[in-house]
């Protein structure tokens, strides 16, 4: 009789399991943590009685379906897990092993660091080892990477991708910052701006009337761009030869491709949203996906670096190339292929954007100077005795032994 | 000017080029030990009385010293001027500018008084005199030419071939002509009795007078003490009124000098040698000098439209260049003085800003210049003229460099501008179809309209809307009042404005950016920038906003540290202080790197001309032989070849020095003066 009543309660008990398993599951997520009051609602329990629930609670714990945890707002409450993940539970060997796994489990896809786990657990770190070694043969966890810590030896579940957060967002490949792919990207970024905000024109060469009688003095680019800028250095031109310069401009009357600012209140300077969608597009980014956040990101680096800026106009924010008149009307990447195929290689390294602007000290040796602050009349490196002006003034021709050890930069 | 060891330096060299060697050893020594008597000098430079005043009288003369002589003392004592000789750097440039904006005779005259420091007008008069009698002599005997313009300052570098026939200035009537010119542009003062006391001691004197005559009881009171400083500043401002008595008296005597002109030429007097030729307000007695104050005003708008053809354009430049000569004309320094212009600033809020209406700038603009340069197309439905002729009342508050987000583009950026979009145009054309016929004959239309759709490309051969030239100047200021860098503040209706300090602020970040590209790249440059937008900012958040690892990035800010442009500030996490566990906060003092900035560049200039220096001792023997009579004006002829190749070379080498002196002061300008 009483093994009778044992058998049907066991009977019983396995069918408002199982059903209260399935009324669960049916009511949220893994995530959802259902309180006791919840579970009552749920009308499985006959009579709504208490003892009974908790019994069948219990009993689903055991069989690790369902984990509870107490919860600061509604105390004591649960939440359920599929019934594989519980068989994996269930079919580790010992204790340890299951406490090890849990604590991964519960550490989701942020992943969790060795050292931690053993702390936790209080156990030994021998324990822990053979425990996780296991678990990583059962293929039930994974070792992971943390950009953040990078030098941490990190577990996650095997069935969870790492979370943004560990990976570091699209920017990063395996744990590390993916420059070669962001510079690629932002190259891109930068000359979709430039096209969509400057408007492609033509100028006479070099301005003709209006530079000459602007009365400002004109620098020549300090890059040797043009066989023609070579020569010249600074402000080494006077203002006779700058007007000359110009009469020669002028007498020429060849127009040259310039990009030109648009006039104020243009509505169409893109915007992150467009950018992105570009972006999208082309489908150059196949396996990473970018958010507008993402672009948001890219783009405000442009602004930092000085080659695009915001604007403004009524209530859309855009952003347009800095500079437009200076910039290179040949796109980048074309540039880029002609670096490829050995064109300019003496120049310096290819960078989007319009040259920098210099000033009289970027242009003097003594503003790129690496022992400038040692410098002085009657000290070891003084202006009497500065390689760095002779080159400048091609004095004299640094032979290669003796070129400075630390280069001036470009 | 807060003298620094290697302005002092600077100095120094300055006048040694200038000036010879015994005026500057007494000017050094005046800034390390200064105020000083004769005595005192004789002593400290081991020179005799007699050599001491000799330099003394030189230096005097070109206005590089302050004197004051105690009533109580026997003798006077001197002080270095450490601002004018600063300024002799600036010579060539002052020159060039006179000569864009008023001529090369004007250009002549500043030149003449550069070189003989400060002169009374009738020793100018008598100098010139003589010059164009000996031109007119020897144009008749000869019909040779020679240089008679004053001998090429060395600073300015490039001598000025004088291959023009005749003096260039005709007569003693147009030197007057010239002269009243430049008193009324204020680019020549009158000097008085207070020019050579130091600041200071004018300050002290006013500060006695005004305590005599008003509080002989003492200051009691906090409004007293406001009144005390409000007639120390009129005081002040009279004194410095004083130097521009000679434009008041030109200006009462009426007419501007334009007017003065016509009524010269008509007496013809390209021939005309007589006294009576001088404008009667010219007082023969009265001694003028060089008012780099306001030089420094004109060199500031050249260098702003020079910021202006850098960040958008020429054409835009031009006109930029225009309207901020129209709207200086009447200002009489770049910075006012804290305490002078006090009440000055008052007036002004009252008064209104200065401003320079559409009508004045398209007045002053050169024919020449064809405005519809410099422009993109675009069509009529793509551009908000609601949004570009936003009218800004008030000056910027505050300069943000990169704004925080607010509404997001895409949203309604379109839906208002229809409506409107036809009483916009009517009010566009009603305005400027009037003075259509002018001037707008082939040129390209900047804003044109472009059949169905504008492609970025010309070949698509745009069907343009001509736009007048009223219209075209003011797409030029629209942009320049809708730009990053707010050249430009569009005050009202058809009128416009600058607000110097922001602009000037933003130009200085620029320099001091392009120091940073060069010196630290790209990516320092944008770990400067992020500084800046954000504040201080933990070193585990930057490499993120950056987009640069860590270890770069760490390298980089470290670099940037030494270089003096971004600083670190460790925040210990608890009482125990452990540096492991401690935050790391990056910031930039814009203000600290700009001073820091400041002092690299006097260094530079001094390093220049310290290898200039060495470039002669180097070249001893060849500059020698130029020295000699039978060499000196035939170089090429008498020397050797080799000879004359260094020689040549050196030259060049000057040239390229001295320059690159002039550049650096650009920068100084910017950071220090404007
Ligand atoms: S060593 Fe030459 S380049 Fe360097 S600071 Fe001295 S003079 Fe200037």
């Amino acid at each position: 009789m009483a093994s009778d009543s044992v058998g049907l309660d066991s009977v019983k008990s396995q069918i408002l399991k199982d059903a209260l398993y399935e009324e669960i599951k049916q009511h949220g997520s893994e995530t959802r943590l259902f309180t006791q009051k919840d579970l009552i609602d749920l009308n499985i329990i006959p009579n709504n009685d208490v003892k009974q629930l908790l019994d069948i609670v219990q009993q689903l714990c055991n069989d690790k379906l369902l984990v509870g945890t107490t919860n600061h707002h509604a105390g004591l409450s649960w939440r359920w897990r599929s019934r594989e993940e519980a068989k994996k539970y269930t079919s580790l060997p010992n204790d340890e092993a299951v406490m090890v796994y849990s604590i991964i489990d519960e550490a989701g896809a942020d992943g969790i660091w060795n050292r931690t786990i053993k702390n936790k657990l209080n156990m030994h770190e021998n324990v822990v080892k053979t425990c996780i070694k296991f678990l990583e043969t059962k293929g039930y966890i994974a070792s992971m990477k943390n950009v953040e810590h990078p030098n941490k030896k990190m577990y996650i579940k095997a069935t969870l991708r790492p979370s943004e957060r560990a990976t570091g967002g699209p920017w990063f490949t395996e744990g590390e910052l993916d420059t070669a792919f962001i510079a690629e990207l932002e190259g891109i970024v930068f000359e979709y701006i430039k096209t969509k905000s400057a408007y492609r024109g033509s100028q006479p060469h070099t301005g003709g009337a209006a530079s000459s009688s602007a009365g400002a003095t004109k620098l020549p680019k300090k890059g040797a761009v043009t066989a023609a800028d070579t020569t010249a250095r600074g402000t080494k031109r006077s203002a006779t030869e700058i007007s000359t310069d110009d009469a020669a401009a002028r007498a020429g009357g060849k127009s040259r491709a310039v990009f030109l600012p648009m006039p104020a209140g243009y509505k169409h300077y893109p915007t992150v949203a467009e950018i992105a969608k570009f972006i999208h597009d082309t489908g150059i980014t196949n396996n990473t996906t970018l958010g507008e956040a993402d672009i948001q990101q890219l783009v405000d680096v442009l602004t930092y670096d000085g080659l695009i800026e915001m604007v403004r106009v009524g209530r859309r924010r855009g952003y347009r190339v800095a500079r437009a008149v200076k910039q290179d009307t040949v796109p980048f990447h074309k540039r880029q292929k002609e670096r490829e195929a050995g064109v300019g290689l003496d120049l310096l390294p290819l960078i989007p954007g319009a040259e920098p602007l210099g000033n009289g000290l970027t242009e003097a040796p003594c503003g790129r100077c690496p022992v400038f602050e040692l410098c002085e009349e009657g000290g070891p490196v003084s202006p009497s005795n500065c390689v760095y002006f002779l080159q400048w003034l091609e004095l004299e021709d640094l032979p290669k032994a003796v070129a400075p050890s630390v280069p001036l930069p470009p | 000017m807060l003298v620094t060891k290697p302005v002092a330096e600077l100095c120094a060299l300055l006048i040694d080029e200038l000036h010879g060697e015994l005026p500057s050893r007494i000017f050094a020594i005046l800034l390390s030990k200064g105020r000083s008597n004769l005595t005192q000098l004789a002593q400290y430079t081991a020179m005799t009385p007699r050599q001491v005043r000799h330099g003394l009288a030189v230096l005097q003369q070109h206005n590089l010293l302050f004197y004051h002589v105690d009533p109580s003392a026997e003798f006077a004592s001197y002080e270095a001027n450490a601002d004018h000789a600063y300024n002799l750097v600036r010579t060539g440039k002052i020159l060039e500018m006179v000569d864009t904006s008023f001529g090369p005779a004007a250009k002549d005259v500043m030149q003449s008084l550069l070189l003989s420091g400060q002169t009374r007008i009738s020793d100018l008069v008598a100098a010139y005199r003589e010059k164009i009698e000996q031109a007119n002599q020897t144009a008749a005997i000869i019909g040779d030419d020679d240089d008679f313009g004053a001998e090429t300052n060395g600073v300015n570098g490039d001598s000025q071939p004088a291959k023009k026939p005749g003096p260039l200035v005709k007569s003693t009537a147009h030197l007057n002509t010239l002269i009243c010119r430049l008193v009324e542009a204020e680019l020549i003062d009158v000097v008085h009795s207070k020019s050579f006391e130091s600041p200071e001691d004018v300050l002290k004197t006013v500060e006695k007078e005004v305590m005599d005559k008003h509080f002989p009881a003492g200051v009691k009171g906090n409004k007293a003490k406001i009144e005390l400083q409000e007639r120390i500043a009129e005081g002040l401002r009279k004194v410095r009124g004083e130097s521009k008595s000679l434009k008041r008296k030109l200006e009462q005597n009426g007419g501007s000098a334009a007017k003065r002109r016509k009524l010269v030429a008509g007496l013809g007097g390209a021939n005309g040698v007589q006294d009576e030729d001088m404008d009667p307000a010219l007082d023969p007695r009265q001694v003028i000098r060089i008012n780099y104050e306001k030089c420094l005003v004109d060199l500031r708008n050249r260098r702003l439209a020079q910021y202006a053809t850098d960040m958008i354009g020429e054409t835009t430049a031009y006109v930029y260049g225009v309207l901020l000569k129209l709207l200086t004309k009447d200002l009489p320094r770049c910075r006012a003085n804290p305490v002078m212009d006090a009440g000055d600033e008052k007036d002004e809020s009252e008064k209104g800003t200065v401003c320079v209406t559409t009508e004045q700038i398209l007045d002053n603009l050169k024919t020449s210049v064809d405005l519809s340069l410099g422009i993109g197309k675009a069509e009529r439905r793509q551009v908000s003229s609601t949004a570009a002729e936003k009218i800004e009342l008030y000056p910027p508050k505050k300069r943000v460099l990169i704004e925080e987000a607010e509404v997001d583009g895409e949203a309604s950026a379109d839906e208002d501008e229809g409506d409107n979009e036809s009483s916009e145009e009517s009010e566009y054309d009603s305005d400027y179809k009037a003075p259509a016929t002018n001037g707008a004959n082939g040129t390209n239309g900047v804003n044109g309209t472009n059949g169905t759709k504008v492609k970025f490309d010309e070949s698509a051969a745009p069907k343009e809307r001509r736009l007048d030239r009223p219209g075209q100047l003011r797409q030029h200021l629209l942009i320049l009042s809708e730009s990053t860098q707010r050249f430009v503040r569009h005050c009202g209706p058809d009128e416009w404005t600058v607000d110097f300090v922001p602009v000037m602020n933003s130009l200085r970040e620029v320099e001091l950016d392009s120091v940073i590209e060069r010196t630290c790249g790209r990516q320092g440059l944008r770990l400067v920038r992020i500084l800046r937008a954000k504040g201080k900012l933990d070193e585990k958040a930057l490499p993120n906003v950056a987009l640069m690892r860590k270890p770069e990035l760490q390298q980089k800010m470290l670099e940037m540290q030494t270089a003096g442009f971004v600083s670190v500030q460790e925040v210990p996490r608890d009482l125990k202080a452990d540096v492991k566990k401690s935050f790391f906060l990056w910031f930039c003092d814009v203000d600290r790197s700009l001073s820091r900035l400041l002092d690299t560049s006097y260094t530079t200039m001094v390093h220049c001309i310290q290898v200039l220096e060495a470039l002669r001792q180097k070249e001893r023997d060849v500059l020698e032989t130029t020295k000699r009579t039978d060499v000196r004006g035939r170089e090429k002829d008498t020397m050797r070849k080799s000879y004359y190749e260094r020689y040549s070379r050196f030259l060049e080498c000057e040239r390229t020095l001295f320059a690159q002196v002039m550049r650096v002061d650009d920068l100084v300008s910017v950071l220090r003066d404007f």
